[in-house]
């Protein structure tokens, strides 16, 4: 173990990772205290923020230095659209705050569709025909995918039958029935983060 | 405005030897009140029970050499040598004008002492009204667009049974083991409940909604306001006075829970202070002890589709349809991403929520904005009860809204 501390031409305070823990003595724990203690002290040289106010200008002068971490802003800070017009804090931002153009808006989360309104009363008669003849083959899907409109407005229009209702009950019962307790439980956790969205928890 | 007259109701009471406020009291504390002006004629029944008990309010304070172990409740005389009451009266900083007797008797309930001119229930139904005006005026000036089930959560929290309990308790009012003559006035007098009673019942009846029986309809949360109390719970009907000895005949057989009597004490305290040391007081005893309270209603709100909320809102107030953008993320094919989405109408941002999907920051995101719709606060809030005071500036209409989104 001697030679081993004596052999390597850097410093092996250096490579601390090398050294076999048994070897570690008082000494070389503190010497290492130190050059990381310098280290850290170099790595903590840097300059400051631009936020954090001009210190060399007004070194003399008192001065806060507020800089809180980036955070959702607070829900009790009305938004500009959401004041009403006779209130004055409206026209203060609308003053102080300049009009940036559309193009400068992030990019949206999904294309916001445009309704077609193309379905006529005749139309609607006819979905709802179809689901009453025959409920297996023409699901909300299906009817939504011929007649282009999307499911919830199906579901608006017209309602299944019970008997189709009981045998879709059962085939989910079947289906949650070869779940194991694993699925189970995450599907059970799921559902309560979702609830917890509402409650902004 | 006009200001109420006191002098002509107050008297009974704070005099103990006045007969008749008792029965006029105990029909205002049975919560739904009767309209009619005019004091009906007192049934013989209930003239029987006053005479069959056996502390008369006209012979009690003269003997009270009389063993204190044969009152239902402490002498008046003994509030004045009590160190607790003293102390509690300094330590709430009450008003020098509000006497030791009254905080004593604010202290007794109606169910150690049935006396309505020595139990504390005429006091906490004026406190009650009190702090349920104050309280529900602060809420809607300060927050006008609250929906109505915040408001009603909102005001369980401010004065509601387990915060007025937790607040005695806070206060250092401790509970006798059983109430009579001879204990310390400073202590809260109640008669407790019966081992196994059931303290809240899941189901009440008898409450002034029609069809109350019918459990399956949908009840509106406007209905609410008409038929249930101010926390928006169902509430027993008000009892006509001619039936009242029999029903007090049944109460006074139970206790109350420790719950229900320490909210009646600070009920009763807060009438006390108005009527001993006057309107000001009371707001700022009001201010000082329940508003001081800090509550954060955006905590409150709970939604389940706020999406869709957020469209209807926008149609109505004719913005721009709400479109949800990504601000800035992080990690997207990683375990554990972060999205911060922002929801726009036209060019202005609404509110932002982040979140690990997409789908769960556009909620918290519509959640965000939804609150900033409702948690709405006018500048310079002002109370309908600031125009009592003296020099009051002219009242200036607060801000009334179309109300909460109902899809």
């Amino acid at each position: 173990m001697a030679h081993c501390i004596a052999a390597p031409k850097r410093p092996l305070v250096a490579l601390p990772f090398l050294l076999p823990s048994p070897c570690e003595s008082i000494a070389l724990a503190l010497r290492r205290n130190q050059s990381s203690y310098r280290r850290t002290k170099q790595r903590l040289r840097v300059k400051p923020d631009a936020s954090f106010g001009s210190s060399l200008t007004h070194t003399q002068e008192d001065h806060i230095v507020h800089n809180p971490p980036s955070s959702a802003p607070s829900v009790y800070l009305t938004p500009t659209k959401f004041l009403p017009s006779g209130d004055i804090r409206r026209n203060l931002r609308l003053a102080s705050v300049k009009n940036n153009d559309a193009e400068a808006l992030p990019p949206v989360v999904r294309a916001p569709s445009e309704k077609k309104y193309h379905l006529t009363p005749s139309d609607i008669r006819e979905i709802r025909r179809l689901r009453a003849t025959d409920p297996m083959m023409w699901s909300r899907l299906k009817l939504a995918k011929h007649f282009e409109c999307s499911p919830i407005f199906i579901s608006l229009v017209c309602e299944t039958s019970p008997q189709k209702k009981e045998i879709q009950k059962r085939v989910l019962e079947a289906v949650q029935s070869r779940w194991g307790s694993k699925r189970r439980m995450a599907r059970e956790d799921r559902q309560l983060r979702k609830d917890a969205w509402g409650r902004d928890e | 405005m006009k200001r109420l007259q006191l002098q002509r109701w107050s008297g009974s009471v704070l005099s103990a030897q006045a007969r008749t406020g008792g029965r006029l009291q105990q029909r205002l504390y049975t919560a739904i009140r009767h309209q009619s002006t005019a004091s009906p004629a007192a049934p013989a029944g209930h003239d029987q029970l006053i005479r069959e008990q056996p502390q008369a309010p006209s012979i009690r304070p003269s003997r009270p050499s009389q063993s204190r172990y044969n009152l239902p409740s402490p002498p008046v005389e003994a509030a004045r040598e009590s160190a607790k009451l003293a102390s509690l009266h300094a330590r709430l900083y009450l008003p020098s004008r509000l006497p030791l007797e009254t905080l004593a008797r604010s202290l007794v309930d109606a169910s150690a002492d049935p006396d309505p001119n020595f139990n504390n229930e005429s006091l906490a139904t004026l406190g009650h009204d009190l702090l349920t005006q104050y309280t529900s005026e602060y809420l809607v000036c300060t927050y006008p667009r609250l929906p109505l089930t915040v408001v009603f959560a909102a005001m369980y929290a401010y004065v509601g049974p387990k915060t007025l309990a937790a607040m005695a308790k806070e206060w250092g009012v401790e509970s006798v083991a059983a109430p009579g003559g001879e204990v310390d006035p400073g202590y809260l007098q109640f008669r407790r409940l019966p081992p196994g009673a059931e303290v809240n019942p899941e189901l009440i009846t008898g409450t002034e909604r029609p069809h109350e029986e019918e459990t399956h309809w949908r009840k509106s949360v406007t209905s609410r306001v008409v038929y249930d109390n101010e926390y928006g719970d169902p509430v027993k009907a008000g009892v006509p006075p001619s039936e009242l000895p029999e029903r007090e005949a049944k109460n006074n057989n139970l206790g109350v829970s420790h719950e229900q009597a320490s909210s009646t004490f600070v009920h009763a305290l807060m009438g006390a202070v108005y009527l001993h040391a006057g309107r000001p007081a009371a707001k700022r005893f009001f201010e000082q002890h329940f508003l001081s309270r800090h509550l954060n209603i955006s905590d409150l709100f709970n939604f389940s589709s706020p999406a869709r909320d957020l469209a209807r809102l926008c149609a109505r107030e004719n913005f721009d349809a709400p479109v949800a953008r990504i601000i800035s993320e992080t990690g997207r094919k990683s375990r554990s991403p972060v999205f911060v989405v922002g929801i726009y109408s036209g060019a202005d941002k609404l509110g932002e929520g982040a979140g690990a999907s997409l789908l769960e920051a556009r909620f918290r995101a519509c959640v965000a904005s939804l609150k900033g719709w409702y948690l709405y606060s006018p500048l310079n809030v002002r109370v309908p009860s600031s125009m009592e005071e003296e020099g009051a500036a002219p009242w200036k209409p607060v801000h009334v809204d179309l109300g909460e989104v109902i899809i």
